[in-house]
């Protein structure tokens, strides 16, 4: 079923996407000027969960490897900058990248040996996954993650000698994250490997036999996926000054999973909408309290019965290689 | 000449009584929804005495209730909207992680904050001047277990087992801390000290290495839902109450225990527990009144501390703007923090620390009787409940 019916093609045009995205832009750039704080707050949760399930989205989007353990690579970040910055003063700002690191690293080395398993299989070892991460936080090993009590007194990030500590300011750190990350994955998109990453999750057995590295291919996009966790944990961990297990539960890495498939699988202004979603829904039904879950439970899965490709799903590009009349 | 009536009416009204707002942060969805609400609740009961007896400096008190979720991102997102609908004064919320975020953002915004269910300790050692607390904190209560009740049964061999939330292990870290003095001098021995995963079905691996520790009494930092387990499995690996003391903490109230173990199982085992408004009725008059609204409006009253502290919470705020005649959180919060006994509570005198603790909180030995209900200790009642 269709509830929008065809789609315009005119929507395609470029410059309507150019002015489409322009909107966009300048749509979130004033936001913070006449918001309140609280939606000023609202905004920031959006960009993050844009972060978490923009990362997601090269895993389950464009490889389409089920990850229901992504979480635990959000933990991952948010630890790495809240032990380093805690225990050895390292400013929150500069770990951005080594939490990143750190996350990719880990999703490395712990999908290495089960990057083979398809479907469900994956499925059940990444829930396994982000369970683990997050009872070994809470056994507190070498004393480092404190255990349930988590890890506080993390200090604010500088940059530039301005201190972030207003919801206005991790605003605009959390999109100017969002936008670069965005633009890159876009490139990353339309290139050589993008497209392989595309043939994996369509035909795995066809994109071996015509020579594509299935495995290493994988391999770079859980790490890449976890390293974008990580910085979002980065983040997290900045905003909130401190770190607990209960923030990166299942639910959690259920959550990212909703984001991406809500938003379209491999479609990255799919992915940021469907953030906007996840995270304003619940919001949106405060005045119902106790029965607002319930409503974020219906819409979603109204949304899948209409739109089961996703709410802004990613359009086939056709390409043609030069020298051949393009023919549609 | 009505509509001018009605009019200047209309005015006498919105001058005299605008109404003060107070902010209202709790988990009422998520896994501590029954805290939630039961607070919420017993804070509307609150603010409806408050009201009924003419508001404050004649002002009625208006409620803005904000869901948490019993989640650090989602108390931060409640208490961003509190602030921005210009709350000057909340009562909230559940949970020590949830509370500590928040707790900064109200200190930046100069929001009076009454904390009523969070018992970790360095909630107050952060030097904030708008963070109170009506409830005990966690060495509080860990002090009444090590120089009561252990006391209290005789108890030599000694087991501790929490459950790796930050309060149950918070609670079981302090039993250790005041109990070390006795063990290095031999008089105690601690024969069982492990943690189990909250949410699990089947507790017996615990259970059997509790048994084969042989403890005389038990100790159960931690949340009802896996002590009801606990018991009920326990009951039937063959463990006994009467030989080992069944102890739980103070977040483990009985009726809901009784509903999930059933009360075969949960009959003689103990908590710890602040004084719970039950009974406090014969000891204080506004415990009385508190009951009687409560339990006209919404029937039974709950077994919850919490609740009746985040009643307390609005009772505190009310008193402390009475007597300052102000509405200014600067001038209320070095007002509580002075140390001056503000009122008469629900739970007693309330005065705080100049840390913002709670001054003096009492605890008791609560114990599930026959009927399955919760009853205040008596050796001469209970005793062969527990094999006095």
């Amino acid at each position: 079923m269709r509830l929008l019916g065809k789609r315009p093609t005119w929507l395609y045009k470029q410059p309507v996407r150019w002015a489409f995205l322009a909107a966009t832009i300048a749509l979130l750039l004033s936001f913070p000027f006449w918001a309140s704080r609280y939606w000023i707050d609202v905004g920031f949760y959006v960009g993050l969960y844009a972060l978490l399930g923009l990362g997601l989205n090269v895993i389950l989007g464009e490889v389409g490897l089920f990850n229901l353990g992504h979480a635990a690579f959000w933990a991952l970040g948010a630890y790495t900058t809240a032990i380093l910055n805690v225990r050895l003063g390292i400013p929150t700002l500069a770990l951005l990248p080594l939490s990143a690191l750190v996350a990719g690293g880990c999703a490395w080395l712990i999908s290495s040996p089960i990057i083979h398993l398809r479907g469900d299989y994956l499925c059940i070892v990444t829930i396994a996954l982000g369970e683990i991460v997050r009872l070994v936080l809470i056994n507190n090993p070498a004393g480092l993650t404190g255990g349930p009590n988590g890890v506080i007194g993390i200090a604010r990030p500088v940059f530039l000698g301005h201190v972030i500590r207003t919801p206005l300011d991790f605003y605009f750190l959390v999109w100017a994250m969002v936008a670069l990350c965005a633009f890159a994955l876009r490139q990353l998109q339309r290139s050589r490997i993008g497209r392989a990453w595309n043939y994996i999750r369509e035909d795995e057995i066809a994109a071996e036999a015509m020579g594509v590295d299935v495995r290493s291919l994988k391999l770079l996009a859980f790490v890449l996926g976890a390293a974008l966790a990580g910085l979002a944990g980065n983040i997290f961990a900045a905003k909130m000054r401190m770190v607990s297990p209960d923030s990166f539960t299942f639910m959690e890495s259920c959550l990212m999973f909703c984001i991406v498939l809500l938003g379209g699988m491999g479609s990255i202004p799919g992915t940021i909408l469907g953030a906007a979603l996840v995270v304003l829904f619940p919001e949106i039904f405060r005045p119902v309290a106790q029965y607002r879950l319930l409503f974020f439970g219906l819409a979603l899965a109204a949304t899948m019965y209409f739109r089961p490709g996703g709410l802004w799903p990613r359009r086939r590009a056709v390409e043609f290689t030069a020298g051949r009349a393009a023919r549609p | 000449m009505r509509a001018l009536i009605l009019g200047l009416v209309f005015l006498a009204v919105s001058v005299w009584a605008q109404p003060i707002l107070i902010g209202f942060q709790g988990p009422l969805t998520g896994s501590w929804a029954v805290e939630g609400d039961w607070a919420l609740k017993s804070v509307q009961i609150a603010v409806e005495i408050v009201n009924a007896r003419g508001g404050i400096l004649g002002r009625p008190i208006q409620l803005v209730v904000e869901d948490d979720g019993g989640t650090p991102k989602g108390g931060t997102l409640a208490a961003q909207k509190l602030i921005a609908a210009g709350v000057k004064f909340v009562v909230g919320t559940y949970g020590s992680m949830v509370c500590m975020p928040s707790s900064e953002l109200y200190e930046e915004e100069g929001v009076l904050h009454i904390n009523y269910g969070c018992t970790r300790v360095d909630l107050s050692a952060r030097g904030f001047k708008y963070y109170f607390r009506t409830s005990g904190r966690d060495d509080s209560q860990a002090r009444f277990f090590v120089e009561y009740v252990i006391p209290l049964f005789g108890a030599k061999r000694i087991a501790v087992m929490h459950d790796n939330t930050a309060y149950a292990l918070g609670v079981a870290e302090d039993v250790l801390r005041f109990m070390k003095p006795l063990l290095d001098a031999g008089k105690l021995q601690l024969v069982y000290y492990d943690a189990i995963m909250p949410g699990e079905r089947d507790y017996t691996p615990a259970l059997t290495a509790l048994r084969d520790a042989n403890p005389d009494i038990w100790y159960y930092t931690g949340y009802y839902p896996e002590w009801a387990l606990l018991l009920r499995q326990g009951k039937d690996l063959g463990l006994d109450w009467k030989k080992i003391k069944a102890v739980g903490s103070n977040a483990c109230p009985i009726s809901e225990a009784v509903k999930i173990a059933g009360i075969d199982a949960v009959m003689g085992a103990m908590i710890t527990q602040e004084p719970l408004p039950a009974f406090l009725v014969e000891k204080y008059t506004l415990a009385k009144e508190f009951v009687t609204s409560y339990e006209a409006k919404y029937g039974p009253i709950h077994d919850s501390p919490w609740a009746t502290y985040a009643a307390d919470a609005i009772f505190t705020l009310a008193f402390a703007i009475e007597a300052t005649k102000s509405l200014d959180p600067v001038v209320v919060a070095r007002y509580l923090r002075s140390g001056a006994v503000v009122g008469e509570g629900i739970t007693g005198p309330l005065s705080f620390s100049p840390e913002g603790d709670r001054l003096g909180v009492p605890y008791m030995l609560l114990i599930c009787n026959e009927k399955g209900e919760s009853a205040l200790f008596d050796p001469a009642v209970h005793g062969h409940l527990v094999g006095m």
